[in-house]
């Protein structure tokens, strides 16, 4: 078994095992939140702590990388002994050791069940799990918890505690007077079910994902869990190199986001040098560089955006990279913005590069790369940078590089923008991508002009 | 119109209530208003039951409908004759039945779920034998052979906030058209609530919608019947005006609640659910009790937060259903005030719709769409399609009465699956099962395709563990004298 942990997720993983609560676990990128989740589960039925761990994420990509990582863990023969994924069969990843089914009795016999949030319907309703993981929770909302949680609902502790209930009424008066505080403890949904034995932990960041709610402003599921329950935060990035997570924790305000000490200095290593006009971008002694490139964004769809310009950028820098370094480094483009993503990965589809991985912000959660290239997309006069420069998109659109991060956009527009409307501009509600435009530029990355051979 | 104009309308469209009730819905909450109000808002569910014969038969008869079944089609025989074409047809739809067990058969294994049962062959072809002994004795013997028929149509009327998927419509030489519905349970367990029957006034005024263009007209409407086991219903026309205006009133009573509103429901003097203490009965109590006493103002505080805040998410949960429906908004709303012609290139032009495709070929669950490359020069005309979008297929008809009027836009053939590959002149579009790939490519191979999107509703899923926590936090706080539900037992 392979679970090399840091001081932090080890904190983490032994205080979720020793309690029998609902709480929260933020993790920050690159902190390991699918580390500890996996390594949980695994602990949980090694030590005999639990009969039976549900692992709960919010996209198939997710659930398979739940899969994956407890592969590694476990590996290939112990993980198809212990763990099942169930769901929908279309979702899965057909190259999982990991067996898949959604048979109520083989899902009885495995001790580690795998399956994305919307899915447990399909679970036999009287099973129950002693213990939950619930990933990404950021991206959901209270109502996406209830499913998971309804599946550690421990009939024996419901009836004990609708004993106890019943004996403090008991003790009341015949009729409930509602002007008086109740004699129950349970002030809340959360505590109600925590009473009744569901054992969870809600693993997501608030501050890299908002879940798309009917309600402008709703609470992400995680944020629900952590104002009415514990929670705790991880600190070590494994993922992001000193400069970059420098970069990470001040723009989102983490409070503390380190390197771990064998990445801090991890820069990016190239097999040739890149031409004259790519060198500037891709010097890989700077972690980040941000292309000043001016095209025009244009809207496409009911409600996105694309930018030709940047598209051909990213396609020819994205070229270029794959030159020098001969394919040895994984690459990613993300955008805000679907039509961007389609029209990126058009141009890459002509240039025969048909592996790059191009997603929107919502589709590289969870994901890494080497080199990363971030396409800010929107550019107008009026500098309105819209959904584009919330926290938690631009949050997930930084942090997802191993070694490099390239930001291609208007510098000015990002730098002078604002989010909602030109009435929240006027209140001094600015765009936080003028924070990161800021720290890029005085502390933690460079600023060059796009070179023409990108324009054109 | 430009494209920000489009754009503009979803913006517009987003603040308005987008809601479609269900032909479905509508019948039931014909039956008791607070029968729908356990689907929505509450979550409740009905218990678990195995579909798979009855969708195996509905498979197979979508089928059959538009070619044995009208290739043997005989007016006038009698009793004798109908076992024979029964039999014929049976005959005829021998490699038809055999693929739909195989399909029903393989998905079962590839979603790993408890294999069929030994006699699961049997059933399909003895309900299937079934459904044609009613079609024959009750439905052939009175009308001539129609001239074509197509299946599983969705059809969506927006300006009446209605949406509902008709198992099949026979269509006449003389432009009138005959709806059926096919029953295809069990009906020896199934117990009968009358639901049926308002589902099938429901539904004529979807095709009334379809083949006239108002709800209202019924000069094309030839007959309606729900076909089960050896038999068939079909109501006497002119169907009863009350009838028909129960089932708008329903159907607004669901909008409105689906809206978010509180109107006034009324449990009928006779409920087929709660007076027969059916399924769904106690929940029914259960939710009426809590209101009761929410109004009286009965419940401890606790209790009263719990109910409250679940209450209110249901309530966002349902304004995400009305999400699902909204390009269907714009488009009706774009063609309302364009004509169609001119809303759909306009569409086009902003990339809400995809046209010029053709049905190529198909295979397993998958058929293919091809169009000639035209957009190579211009790269941002981009389609917005990509790999697991869910789209709508949509055929334009032509009306075949011999007259100029289209056939709506929304309520043309169609069919619902995700997008699995797309090129610059190759579209792959993935269905549920290799059976509704059949039905796709056999109705829409030489119609103009339109393509929108569309959304799953999983409205319901999110809904049903609101229910079970609602019913748990009741059992756990509530004084057991307070609540006559809790006699009956744990919640838990």
């Amino acid at each position: 078994m392979d679970l090399s942990l840091d001081i932090e997720q080890l904190r983490v993983l032994n205080w979720r095992a020793s309690t029998r609560d609902i709480a929260a676990v933020v993790g920050p990128p690159g902190c390991g939140k699918t580390t500890v989740g996996s390594g949980l589960a695994i602990k949980m039925i090694a030590e005999d702590l639990a009969k039976r761990v549900l692992l709960v994420a919010y996209t198939n990509a997710a659930a398979n990388e739940f899969c994956w990582e407890l592969c590694n863990i476990l590996g290939s023969e112990v993980a198809r002994r212990l763990c099942l994924r169930t769901g929908n069969p279309t979702g899965v990843d057909p190259l999982l050791p990991i067996p898949f089914s959604r048979s109520a009795n083989e899902i009885q016999e495995k001790r580690i069940i795998i399956s994305t949030n919307l899915s447990l319907k399909k679970l036999p309703s009287l099973m129950r799990f002693d213990n939950m993981i619930i990933d990404e929770a950021g991206v959901e909302r209270l109502e996406h918890l209830l499913w998971p949680l309804w599946f550690g609902v421990n009939n024996t502790l419901a009836e004990q505690y609708k004993n106890r209930s019943n004996n403090n009424n008991s003790t009341a008066a015949a009729v409930v007077d509602t002007s008086t505080e109740n004699t129950h403890q349970t002030k809340d949904l959360m505590q109600l079910i925590s009473q009744c034995g569901t054992v969870a932990t809600v693993v997501g960041d608030p501050k890299q994902s908002r879940p798309i709610s009917p309600v402008r402003e709703d609470y992400s599921a995680i944020e629900w869990v952590m104002k009415r329950s514990r929670w705790d935060t991880l600190r070590i990035s494994h993922r992001l190199p000193d400069r970059l997570a420098g970069l990470v924790n001040e723009f989102a305000e983490y409070d503390g986001l380190r390197s771990a000490p064998e990445i801090g200095s991890r820069r990016l290593v190239l097999d040739s040098l890149p031409d004259i006009e790519f060198r500037e971008i891709i010097q890989p002694d700077e972690v980040t560089t941000w292309v000043d490139i001016n095209g025009i964004e244009q809207p496409i769809g009911p409600s996105s955006w694309a930018n030709d310009v940047e598209a051909k950028g990213c396609a020819k820098i994205c070229d270029h990279l794959i030159h020098i370094t001969r394919s040895s480094k994984s690459i990613a483009v993300i955008t805000r913005f679907v039509a961007q993503k389609q029209i990126i990965r058009r141009y890459l589809q002509r240039m025969g590069h048909t592996d790059i991985k191009v997603t929107t912000t919502t589709g590289a959660l969870g994901t890494q790369a080497d080199i990363v290239l971030f396409s800010f997309t929107r550019n107008n006069p009026e500098r309105n940078v819209g959904a584009a420069g919330t926290l938690q998109d631009l949050n997930v659109s930084i942090s997802r590089s191993k070694e490099k991060l390239i930001i291609l956009g208007n510098f000015d527009m990002m730098l002078n923008g604002w989010s909602a409307s030109p009435l929240n501009f006027r209140r001094g509600q600015k765009s936080p991508a003028r924070n990161l435009a800021r720290l890029v530029d005085s502390k933690y990355g460079k600023v060059v002009d796009a070179p023409s051979i990108l324009k054109c | 119109m430009t494209n920000v104009s489009v754009r503009d309308l979803y913006k517009t469209i987003s603040k308005t209530k987008t809601h479609l009730v269900q032909s479905r819905e509508i019948a039931t909450t014909c039956v008791c208003p607070y029968l729908f109000k356990m689907s929505y808002p509450f979550g409740v569910v009905g218990g678990e039951r195995d579909y798979l014969i009855a969708n195996t038969v509905h498979d197979a008869i979508s089928l059959a409908s538009p070619t044995t079944i009208l290739d043997n089609w005989q007016q006038g025989k009698t009793e004798i004759d109908f076992e024979y074409i029964a039999k014929k047809i049976d005959k005829d739809s021998e490699g038809i039945v055999e693929k739909a067990i195989a399909n029903a058969k393989e998905k079962v294994r590839i979603e790993g779920k408890t294999p069929v049962l030994e006699t699961f062959d049997y059933e399909v072809q003895d309900r299937f034998h079934g459904l044609l002994i009613g079609l024959a004795k009750r439905i052939m013997k009175k009308y001539e052979q129609p001239k074509c028929a197509v299946t599983e149509i969705t059809i969506t009327n927006v300006k009446e906030v209605q949406e509902g998927r008709i198992d099949a419509i026979f269509e006449f030489k003389d432009g009138r058209y005959g709806l059926v519905d096919w029953k295809t349970n069990d009906i020896t367990k199934t117990p009968s609530t009358g639901v049926d029957r308002w589902q099938l006034i429901a539904n004529f005024l979807l095709a009334n919608y379809r083949y006239t263009g108002s709800e209202n007209n019924w000069n094309r409407c030839l007959f309606g019947s729900i076909v089960f086991y050896e038999g068939a219903y079909i109501p006497r026309f002119p169907l009863s005006e009350d009838w028909i205006e129960k089932v708008k009133n329903d159907r607004k009573f669901a909008f409105e609640i689906l809206c978010g509103g509180r109107p006034h429901a009324q449990k009928p003097a006779f409920c087929p659910v709660c007076d027969k203490d059916g399924e769904s009965s106690f929940d029914c109590r259960f939710y009426r009790e809590d209101s009761r006493l929410a109004l009286a103002g009965n419940l401890p505080i606790d209790y009263a937060n719990i109910r409250r805040l679940l209450l209110k998410r249901r309530y966002l949960v349902l304004d995400e259903r009305a999400e699902t429906h909204k390009h269907k908004f714009v488009i009706n709303s774009m063609i309302d005030r364009l004509g169609e012609i001119d809303a759909l290139q306009d569409l086009e032009r902003t990339g809400i719709i995809h046209s010029g495709y053709r049905v190529d070929s198909i295979n397993a669950n998958s058929i293919t769409l091809v169009k000639p490359n035209n957009s190579e020069d211009n790269i941002t005309t981009l389609t917005l399609l990509e790999p697991r979008k869910i789209v709508r297929i949509i055929g334009k008809e032509e009306d075949g009465s011999g007259g100029r009027r289209r056939i709506p836009l929304l309520a043309c053939v169609n069919e619902k699956g995700f997008v699995k590959n797309v090129d610059d002149t190759k579209l792959v579009v993935d269905f549920d099962s290799n059976t509704i790939a059949q039905r796709a490519k056999a109705q829409l191979v030489n119609l103009p395709i339109i393509i929108i999107p569309d959304e799953i509703n999983l409205t319901r899923r999110v809904l049903e563990p609101m229910h079970r926590f609602h019913r748990l936090a009741a059992d756990l706080m509530l004084p057991q004298d307070l609540f006559f539900g809790n006699q009956n037992g744990s919640f838990s």
